[in-house]
């Protein structure tokens, strides 16, 4: 079992906190809050993207197709007797391997929204005022994937 | 000159907003406007500010620090008023609601918790749980071209994964709740399946904190438990 508590908002204390935190936290930033209506909201163009909503279990063809996929790639026997820290080592030390062996049909959306909030996609390409804006005031604030910490608990 | 608004608060806030900058690309000193019995936290912007990320965390940062002195009623991000008057009016025309709703919340902060779960390693249980699944993955796994098979496999895994999930969430719902002065459950998106803020009161925090990672260490393999907070209580002030 894994947990991430977070003292403080991962927002502003930046290092200790995992992204899922900072993820989460941003989504509470943009959508929640008191809204007043004589009030004029600024453009959220370059972050609208932060808006997702796919729930991961939707009654239709390509979901159920998927979910067929992905039993049929699980290696059952390989899963029950390999050494159960040895994919944990592997994954902590190699960040760009864990992160792929966590993209399956239920991750792959946050993937995709991680990415874009730490800057991976391609849309920094249209936006390199964006990045460098961000790059000196908040330096640690930005980590992307959000198992790590918890990897880092059972190494 | 437009200005950005963070925050209500009642006027005997200490508002400690020391060397604060705000949003903006050039970010101003975030001050305060009062009027009444309320402060507006607010910060001088150009007319024509585009978001960028770096604001986002701007204004959470205010937030806390903000809620280190006493009840706050954040807002949602993004909202600016055309000038000092047009805040002053508003403050004083909704002074009753901001006060009470200051009342409700004092002593209290929100905590954010979700939940997600590693798909392989459910896709496992349920495998080795359910013998219907794991035998129509086993004749597609042969080879039997039959195209029905996956999708009965499919639909079959799929309602799995919901009812699982479902009395997960609902389990960790009602364990926590009971620490909370108020709370809301959301649609979860993307891995989670849990997206649920409750507004717990600080004498009750540690108390809270405790059943929570005492949750997390029963919970099964596979499951992560995200907790943030104390934060602002975003999710409550209405």
């Amino acid at each position: 079992m894994t947990m991430v508590p977070q003292s403080g908002s991962a927002v502003s204390r930046g290092g200790g906190g995992s992204t899922g935190s900072l993820y989460d936290v941003l989504e509470l930033i943009l959508d929640r809050g008191l809204v007043i209506d004589i009030f004029v909201r600024v453009s959220l163009v370059g972050i609208e993207i932060l808006k997702i909503d796919a729930r991961i279990v939707v009654a239709s063809v390509d979901t159920y197709l998927r979910f067929a996929e992905a039993c049929n790639r699980l290696d059952l026997e390989a899963g029950r007797k390999a050494p159960a820290q040895l994919p944990e080592v592997v994954g902590g030390m190699m960040e760009g391997g864990a992160r792929g062996k966590s993209k399956g049909a239920l991750t792959g959306a946050v993937e995709a929204v991680t990415d874009s909030l730490t800057g991976k996609s391609n849309r920094d390409d249209e936006e390199p005022d964006e990045e460098e804006a961000e790059e000196e005031p908040v330096p640690r604030r930005r980590r992307p994937a959000a198992r790590r910490p918890a990897r880092r608990e059972k190494e | 000159m437009a200005l950005y608004v963070y925050a209500i608060t009642a006027e005997d806030h200490p508002l400690d907003l020391d060397e604060q900058s705000g949003v903006g690309s050039e970010p101003a000193p975030v001050r305060v406007v009062a009027s009444g019995p309320l402060c507006a936290v607010v910060s001088d912007i150009s007319e024509k500010i585009r978001a960028k990320r770096r604001d986002l965390l701007i204004h959470q940062e205010v937030q806390e620090r903000l809620m280190r002195g006493g009840p706050v009623l954040p807002l949602q991000f993004g909202y600016t008023a055309a000038d000092e008057p047009t805040i002053e009016k508003v403050l004083l025309k909704g002074a009753d609601g901001y006060l009470a709703n200051l009342e409700r919340l004092g002593g209290c902060a929100e905590y954010h918790v979700r939940a997600s779960q590693d798909e392989e390693e459910l896709l496992r249980q349920i495998l080795s749980e359910t013998p219907e699944a794991r035998e129509l993955n086993e004749r597609i796994r042969a080879g039997d071209p039959d195209p029905q098979l996956p999708l009965t496999l499919g639909q079959l895994v799929a309602a799995q994964v919901q009812e699982r999930q479902e009395a997960l969430a609902s389990g960790l719902v009602e364990a926590l709740v009971p620490f909370a002065r108020e709370h809301t459950v959301r649609q979860a998106s993307g891995a989670d399946f849990l997206n649920f803020s409750l507004l717990v009161p600080d004498d009750r925090r540690e108390e809270f904190r405790a059943a929570e990672s005492s949750l997390a260490g029963q919970i099964g393999d596979g499951i992560e438990i995200r907790l943030s907070g104390p934060l602002p209580p975003y999710s409550f002030v209405e």
